[in-house]
């Protein structure tokens, strides 16, 4: 079996699901044996999730509107 | 003399001894590369592993290969050279006749017969190779390792054909004998029909052949990969059937390509790119985009060397060495002792010429060896080259004749804004706005990424949206206007930043630091972790994990995983390389998982409960 410095190695791209059949294989057959490293992939996983459905730093309407507003007020006195 | 001088080497030079030995004779194709011995090696050690190592098939099937794809090629040096080292092997002048006739009466079994015009399909049309190729030889009993050495040989029958079109050098023999009579049956592939359908081949991934995992812990040659690019590419991973071979491969490459005596390393990496897309191989395409990238070429200038390099930013002396590479690279009848002459007239030296056949001849060797193996992008290829440029028909030979008119990246690239762009540009302030409204959290998401603080983003809006209508007039359309956007609001982020103290770099450390970063929470986490926290909480929890990132990886985890942009987008726009990306990438969501931590273990008793 592969050792948990050679799972990690190939950690991020299957955390990216970007991995071949065979090496698949390998990292699961760790995970199923390594509690460790079960805990690292699972709480990763659910990182990505919770980072990904936060909406963090969404720009809210009505902070957006008047920056916008005062950008397109300037290029119309320039313009005219 | 073959068209460049050559040098005297040592009788002892390693290689020259081990052609000697195997060969009786030194061929002249390695004389003509004598100002630089380096390549030399490169060769020796591919056709050491290749064609001389003992493998899954015999010498005597891997010189038939060999044979009858420098027939089918025209080579008359190879054919001459081919054919005696068949003769040694024991094969009659009729045999070997009936080879270069391209004829099937040369008393092969069913299995050589299907495996030889596997391999001239290969060398005369690579893109049209598809899986159903190689199930029709497993059908006649070739094993796995069977049909990858035959898509090695071929790919070192198109390098040594590549050099001996680009060296010219005199045949070591006189011509081979031919039979009198010419046989009706050609050898050969069936010309159309076995073009894949491009739908159904995107849905079969991986490699035609398995591709055992192979540690970089035991396999030192992917531990040094691993360490010098921060990621195995699938073209080795796909090889590990045969070790020794991806390892022979590496010492040639480096050889080849890591050296700058002659050419530059962005020089070569222009002609791996112009000659790969040249060559339809969206799997090199990528890879060289990528590395171009991280040698600091702006990815729009990459990609337009892919499509049309004659439209780019190169100077006029390296468009003419692109010209040369293509030529010779796509196997160009008209090739001849003249394109190298121009290319020494517009001042390059003959070590100069010689590398960049010899880069146009592992090129081919790549190309070659990826279509033949199926191997699956590392990245994804600049969108143009993918949606202009897939299967043409076998029927038309070189892909360059299909290219007559000039190309521009923005005349096929789509982007959903180009419309409103077009207007914006001719100074209508509606369409402006709501380009800016479209992308507006994209930006901002950017500014704050960059400057760490929400308040500054806010301010830097104004800024940026300001300075986007101002040069908008100059956006050419080489990437998507979202692209283009997140430029002007990383130089107006950059700019802001500049007039702070402790500035922080995006740049630095490629991967060297990043690597040796381990993560140290082993706790386990909650089922379901969101529920432990309300909507609000845990934006509020990750806002201020992401604020005490390093920008640079905080950059890339906003892009990614807030805006939802893929790792190879991501490095478009940051214009980085896309291991680095995805090594950023890595660290930044394990920092954040560090973080989160105590807020989501299993033993947490929050505000929930």
């Amino acid at each position: 079996m592969i050792t948990c410095e050679e799972f990690f190695v190939e950690f991020a791209d299957y955390l990216e699901n970007h991995v071949s059949p065979e090496v698949r294989q390998e990292l699961e057959l760790h995970l199923s044996q390594c509690r460790v490293c079960q805990v690292l992939y699972d709480s990763s996983r659910k990182t990505v999730k919770i980072v990904s459905e936060s909406n963090s730093f969404e720009l809210p309407q009505d902070v957006a509107d008047p920056i916008i507003d005062r950008v397109m007020a300037k290029l119309r006195t320039k313009g005219s | 003399m073959s068209f460049l001088s050559e040098a005297q080497l040592r009788d002892e030079f390693g290689p020259f001894i081990a052609f000697q030995e195997a060969f009786g004779f030194i061929p002249n194709l390695l004389q003509a590369q004598t100002l630089l011995p380096r390549v030399i090696e490169a060769q020796a050690m591919l056709e050491t592993a290749v064609r001389l190592r003992e493998g899954a098939i015999s010498r005597v099937q891997k010189e038939r290969i060999l044979l009858s794809i420098a027939a089918d090629q025209r080579d008359t040096y190879c054919m001459a050279l081919d054919s005696r080292v068949l003769s040694s092997l024991g094969l009659s002048d009729g045999q070997i006749g009936d080879l270069l006739n391209g004829s099937r009466h040369a008393g092969l079994s069913a299995a050589d017969f299907a495996s030889l015009q596997f391999c001239l399909k290969l060398s005369r049309h690579a893109p049209s190779v598809c899986r159903q190729d190689i199930e029709a030889l497993r059908t006649c009993g070739l094993g796995d390792e069977s049909i990858f050495e035959a898509v090695v040989v071929t790919a070192l029958a198109m390098y040594r054909c590549t050099l001996s079109l680009g060296l010219g050098p005199e045949p070591d023999f006189g011509p081979p004998k031919l039979p009198s009579t010419r046989i009706d049956q050609p050898l050969g592939p069936t010309p159309l029909g076995s073009l894949p359908d491009p739908h159904e081949a995107a849905h079969r991934k991986g490699p035609y052949v398995p591709a055992p995992y192979l540690s970089p812990k035991t396999f030192a040659p992917f531990a040094a990969v691993q360490r010098s690019r921060g990621f195995i590419p699938n073209f080795f991973r796909a090889q590990t059937l045969r070790p020794d071979l991806v390892e022979a491969q590496l010492e040639a490459m480096g050889r080849i390509l890591l050296s700058e005596d002659a050419l530059t390393r962005v020089q070569k990496e222009c002609i791996l790119l112009a000659v790969s897309a040249a060559n339809l191989n969206s799997y090199c395409v990528a890879m060289h985009c990528d590395l171009l990238r991280g040698l600091g070429m702006p990815s729009e200038d990459g990609d337009q060397i892919a499509v049309d390099h004659h439209q780019s930013n190169l100077s006029q002396s390296d468009a003419a060495l692109l010209d040369f590479a293509v030529k010779l690279g796509t196997g160009d009848p008209e090739f001849s002792r003249a394109d190298v002459v121009k290319l020494q007239t517009l001042g390059f030296t003959p070590e100069q010429v010689l590398e960049s056949v010899v880069v146009t001849a592992f090129n081919n060797f790549a190309n070659t060896l990826s279509m033949g193996l199926g191997i699956e992008p590392d990245f994804a290829p600049p969108p143009v080259f993918a949606e202009t440029k897939v299967h043409l028909s076998p029927a038309a030979p070189s892909p360059m004749q299909q290219r007559q008119e000039v190309v521009h990246v923005s005349d096929t690239l789509q982007d959903a804004d180009a419309d409103l762009v077009a207007l914006a540009q001719r100074g209508q302030l509606e369409a402006f706005e709501a380009l800016v409204r479209r992308h507006t959290q994209l930006i901002y998401r950017t500014l704050t990424a960059i400057l760490g603080d929400p308040i500054d983003a806010q301010d830097a809006m104004q800024d940026t949206l300001l300075s986007a209508f101002k040069h908008i007039s100059g956006f050419q359309g080489r990437a998507r206007f979202s692209t283009w956007l997140v430029s002007i609001a990383r130089n107006t982020a950059f700019q802001r930043l500049r007039t702070r103290k402790n500035v922080e770099s995006l740049d630095e450390g490629e991967y060297g630091e990043d690597r040796d970063f381990r993560p140290r929470q082993v706790r386990a986490w909650q089922d379901n972790p969101e529920q432990c926290h309300s909507k609000s909480e845990m934006r509020q929890l990750v806002e201020r994990g992401l604020l005490q990132l390093p920008a640079k990886y905080r950059v890339v985890v906003m892009l990614r995983d807030i805006e939802q942009l893929s790792a190879d987008d991501v490095a478009r726009q940051l214009g980085l390389s896309v291991p680095a990306v995805k090594t950023r990438l890595l660290r930044g969501r394990l920092m954040l998982r560090e973080w989160l931590s105590p807020y989501v273990t299993a033993s947490y008793k929050g505000a929930a409960q």
